[in-house]
């Protein structure tokens, strides 16, 4: 006889497969209090916030996306680079054209400081505009307008420059060139039009 | 794309990274003219402005002054001249620093720059070599702006250098190189021509004793 046909067994497995009877009142208890528990010990917020941003997640993102995130990453980079070094010259001094309201120098270092202010004066009577352009702000025709003197009709501009020499032209209505008669010539370059040039004494001269 | 959006409605927050990345995508572009803008010689074609960099760099190297070659490059930009002439010029000015540095030895970038306009508007280097020897303190920047500008106006190259030498050996200062040139710029502009003008106007010069302002410099 095996020990599964014994009598016992049998009765044994026939109690545990009997469904059991719950009393309805005691579960409608258990229940209220375990209700009772959850509403007096509310997830506190930041409890809550740790666990969404502590959380694991799945990213789901193709090639395409990524190589876009690396190149926005790059970008970021240099952009954030650019905006630091603006302002700040190769050998580490502040540039002349972002540390001065007027615009200056886009040109390698001389290493001098800025220490003479020097005055431009240029007679057109009938110029509409005249601009003041050399190698202190780059030959740009924006960076340096001359202001009409009402009294002598002559445009004036005052610069602080660096001691050395400084070459520069004046320009006229933005299409006329011309040299300032009050100061020697710089030798022909081949562009066509005369420049001068403009000595700056400083402590070194 | 239907993947795409499914993907995105199952993790919303991966929409955060693409987002991202086209926003750093478009500030790049953006980046971009703001980085050539402040590129000086931009204006220059590509091959124009390799040659440029080019000279600067070995300028650099030789310790010569490149604030003028670039200078030299921007004034030819601004004057919309050609890059063929802007190249040439360039170049130029590379070689003028070079022999104004082996003439003069050890001077100032002012001076050697100064240096390198006045062999540029014609003076020969064994001229400009007769102002190597200097008395400590003394500059020859006046003396070389106002010999280029007779050179440049016309003045007989021979006649420019024996002015220019013999006040420079006489110990005249920048005043009187400056005296000198405003004297022979209005003699020109009364009419006079640039050799006459500066002829009348060397005999008037006051001489400064050498002793006063220093020792001359040697001839060869």
């Amino acid at each position: 006889m095996r020990d599964s046909e014994h009598p016992y067994v049998e009765w044994i497995a026939r109690e545990a497969k009997r469904p059991v009877e719950m009393d309805r009142a005691a579960r409608d208890r258990v229940m209220a209090a375990v209700r009772a528990e959850g509403a007096h010990r509310p997830t506190p917020a930041v409890r809550r916030l740790w666990s969404r941003i502590s959380e694991p997640r799945v990213f789901h993102l193709s090639p395409a996306f990524t190589g876009l995130a690396a190149a926005g990453l790059v970008a970021v980079g240099i952009l954030a680079g650019a905006l630091t070094n603006w302002g700040v010259r190769k050998d580490g001094q502040p540039r002349a054209d972002v540390a001065k309201t007027q615009p200056l120098v886009a040109l390698p270092s001389t290493g001098r400081a800025i220490d003479t202010v020097v005055k431009f004066v240029f007679a057109g009577p009938r110029a509409s505009t005249v601009s003041l352009v050399g190698d202190f702000n780059g030959w740009d025709l924006s960076k340096t307008p001359m202001v009409r003197d009402p009294r002598s009709g002559n445009w004036t501009v005052a610069l602080p420059l660096n001691a050395g020499r400084h070459v520069y032209a004046f320009v006229v209505d933005g299409n006329t060139w011309a040299s300032d008669p009050s100061a020697p010539l710089a030798p022909d370059d081949g562009y066509g039009h005369a420049s001068s040039v403009k000595n700056v004494p400083g402590p070194t001269l | 794309m239907i993947r795409f959006l499914s993907s995105m409605r199952r993790a919303p927050h991966a929409l955060v990274v693409p987002l991202a990345g086209g926003a750093s995508l478009l500030l790049l572009l953006l980046s971009a003219p703001l980085a050539t803008a402040q590129d000086p010689i931009f204006k220059l074609d590509p091959t124009s402005r390799r040659v440029v960099d080019l000279v600067m760099d070995s300028a650099m190297a030789e310790r010569l002054p490149n604030r003028s070659i670039l200078s030299r490059a921007l004034e030819g930009v601004a004057k919309h001249a050609d890059n063929r002439r802007i190249v040439e010029a360039v170049r130029r000015r590379l070689i003028s620093l070079r022999t104004a540095r082996t003439r003069l030895g050890n001077v100032s970038d002012d001076e050697l720059e100064a240096a390198a306009s006045v062999l540029e508007a014609g003076a020969k280097p064994e001229e400009l070599e007769r102002f190597r020897v200097r008395p400590q303190g003394r500059t020859e920047l006046e003396a070389f702006t106002v010999w280029a500008d007779f050179l440049t106006r016309g003045v007989p190259k021979d006649e420019a250098f024996s002015a220019i030498n013999k006040l420079w050996q006489d110990g005249a200062d920048d005043a009187t190189f400056h005296g000198l040139w405003t004297s022979v710029q209005a003699d020109i502009l009364q009419g006079l021509s640039p050799g006459t003008a500066l002829q009348n106007r060397i005999r008037e010069t006051p001489q400064r004793s050498p002793t006063t302002a220093g020792k001359p410099p040697e001839g060869p």
